[in-house]
């Protein structure tokens, strides 16, 4: 199983109330998975997938990535499990403005050392399948927010990590744009077999998708 | 490096404006710097070029050479102590001198400061031009080149010295000599005495009047050379350099100045640093979020501050130096490259030093700020 939460639940203290973000959720999703969550705002999707993305850690509960518990894992060692394991899709802007195309992807290898002709050729491929043949060179702010939107899917299989997680990915495209973005990420989710998790308010999306939870006050029911 | 260049690449604007700050500031340390050590060595280049370890002076003088009256005779007992190599007499005087046939019309005297030594003795500086002190040549002078770059004086020239009946004649030249702020000008220290002492009862007593002695040798012990030899006091030439009149004062006021502008720059490029890093919080959550160690995001901003302040200190020194080109001749600007390398290196230390204000502020960054957000 790549991704595998058992009883987890987030407690945000604030002062003296306490916010229950999460509330006993369990989840698993295996590898050629690709699956949704729906819910309205606050309900705690957000914070789920920070913590199914070692960003967060549970108050309560375990997680395992391909395995391996990461309630056991030092802090200084998880940027580097989020680095090999998981790949980000984010909402907006989340390229870095300052380099092209082809190094925002090339970043995710600079971080794990140097960048091999193998890892190059590599980005070139997932840089085509996406249909950004012809922009290795552009920077972010030439390209359109669906353009920006595909880069950051290429980027987030770049380091061939084994869970993907994608935060309202469509949430400043228009229709067409998301409808395009999304069967990109199950086309290559299916393709590569990753497990993904895609955020999202928009329930056309859900067609893409093997299964569909909604998460409501901290809840998580299967559709 | 990789982040670093490719960012400096592409805010071009932005960062050619922080390097001109940093330019600017390393060219104001720089010119001060050059100027501070002009004047002090103006004040004192003939004590700091002597080869000597220590200083003899009359006991209370307070290591100033004015204040000091010894006996030449006690040179000999000087040069019987352990670890002595050589030892040489040193008087001085500050004089006006003028040309034989009166100031012309437009013309000044020139103040210069009058050195009695012994014709070749090693306080005797490398002739330029013309001839070294001679005792043959009994009021021969050997004088500094600005005498005759300034002031137009020649070799064979004779000139009075203000306010005595005797005469000087030019032999030669010497670069680099002043004291005092003065021009040097070294001759016989029969001259010297005969000058300085002509009075009767001028020189309190003292037989073959002088005014210090210059010790050659490392071993020197200076303690030991008070003790055995009455009423001296021995001190290091460091010492008897911080003694000359105003150097300590004049050379404090400088250091101060300088002092205050590293620290201010330090502030400055420590502010600008961290605004900047401020303004990017997001994309470093963002790195953070997909994987980017602190260290990877610390290399980044460090060897681009680096980078950054590298190339603008050197400018900085490249514009300085091409400042001093245009400075008139009488401007007291030394650029020392021991100096320069110096300062060039504390400034790029205290860049790279406050970066690291913005590395602590990086590290703190939560990769969470990635999540959820629109901008
Ligand atoms: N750092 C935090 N401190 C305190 N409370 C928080 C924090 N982050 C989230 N919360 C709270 O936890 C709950 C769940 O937040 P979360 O961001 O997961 O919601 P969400 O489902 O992603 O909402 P949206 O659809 O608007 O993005 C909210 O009530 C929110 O106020
Ligand atoms: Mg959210």
């Amino acid at each position: 199983m790549t991704l595998s939460m058992k009883n987890v639940s987030k407690v945000y203290k604030e002062g003296d109330s306490q916010i229950i973000a999460l509330d006993q959720v369990s989840m698993e999703v295996a590898s050629g998975e690709f699956v949704a969550i729906i819910g309205p705002s606050g309900s705690g999707k957000s914070t789920f997938l920070s913590i199914a993305g070692a960003l967060l850690k549970p108050s309560q509960g375990e997680v395992k990535i391909d395995n391996k518990d990461i309630s056991k894992i030092k802090d200084k060692e998880l940027s580097n499990l989020r680095l090999q394991e998981i790949g980000f899709i984010l909402q907006t802007s989340n390229l870095m403005p300052y380099l092209n195309v082809l190094d925002n992807l090339l970043l995710l290898k600079k971080m794990s050392g140097k960048v091999t002709k193998q890892d190059i050729a590599f980005a070139k491929e997932l840089l085509k399948e996406l249909g950004l043949g012809s922009k290795f060179e552009k920077f972010p702010n030439e390209l359109s927010g669906g353009e920006r939107q595909r880069v950051a899917i290429a980027r987030s299989f770049m380091n061939d990590s084994s869970l993907i997680l994608a935060d309202e990915p469509t949430a400043s495209l228009d229709t067409n744009r998301a409808n395009e973005v999304v069967s990109l990420i199950s086309k290559e989710v299916k393709a590569r077999g990753k497990a993904a998790i895609m955020v999202t308010h928009d329930e056309r999306m859900l067609a893409y998708c093997d299964r569909v939870y909604r998460m409501e006050d901290g809840k998580l029911t299967l559709q | 490096m990789f982040l670093a260049l490719k960012e400096l690449k592409h805010g071009k604007l932005r960062f050619t404006m922080i390097g001109l700050i940093i330019i600017l500031i390393a060219w104001l340390v720089f010119i001060l710097s050059g100027l501070g050590n002009g004047l002090s060595t103006l004040s004192a280049a003939t004590i700091k070029n002597w080869e000597a370890e220590h200083v003899v002076y009359e006991n209370g003088a307070g290591a100033t050479f004015s204040k000091s009256l010894l006996s030449q005779s006690l040179q000999s007992k000087i040069e019987a102590q352990p670890g002595v190599e050589e030892v040489a007499p040193f008087s001085q005087s500050v004089i006006a001198i003028l040309p034989i046939d009166g100031v012309a019309e437009g013309e000044d005297k020139v103040d210069a400061a009058l050195l009695g030594i012994e014709a070749g003795s090693f306080l005797h500086p490398e002739v330029i031009e013309g001839k070294a002190v001679d005792p043959k040549i009994k009021n021969g002078v050997v004088a500094n080149i600005t005498l005759k770059n300034t002031n137009g004086y020649e070799i064979g020239d004779s000139v009075a010295i203000d306010g005595s009946e005797l005469n000087a004649e030019i032999i030669g030249f010497v670069k680099n000599e002043t004291f005092n702020h003065l021009p040097s000008l070294f001759a016989n220290m029969d001259f010297v005495r005969e000058y300085k002492y002509s009075a009767p009862g001028s020189n309190n007593g003292v037989e073959d009047a002088i005014n210090a002695f210059a010790i050659l040798g490392k071993d020197v012990d200076a303690a030991q050379i008070e003790k055995e030899v009455d009423g001296v006091e021995v001190v290091t030439k460091s010492a008897a350099i911080n003694g000359m009149p105003g150097y300590t004062a004049e050379n404090g006021t400088i250091m101060m100045m300088l002092v205050f502008l590293i620290v201010i720059s330090a502030f400055v490029i420590a502010v600008f640093f961290y605004v900047l890093t401020i303004q990017k919080t997001q994309q470093f959550g963002v790195m953070k979020a997909i994987g980017a160690s602190n260290g990877f995001i610390a290399k980044a901003i460090v060897s681009q501050v680096f980078v950054l302040s590298f190339f603008s200190i050197l400018l900085g020194i490249g514009l300085t130096y091409l400042t001093a080109m245009v400075f008139p001749e009488e401007m007291p600007f030394n650029l020392d490259p021991v100096l320069v390398i110096i300062y060039g290196i504390v400034l790029l230390v205290i860049s790279v030093g406050s970066s690291l204000f913005s590395v602590r502020r990086i590290s703190k960054i939560d990769p969470l700020t990635a999540l959820g957000r629109v901008e």
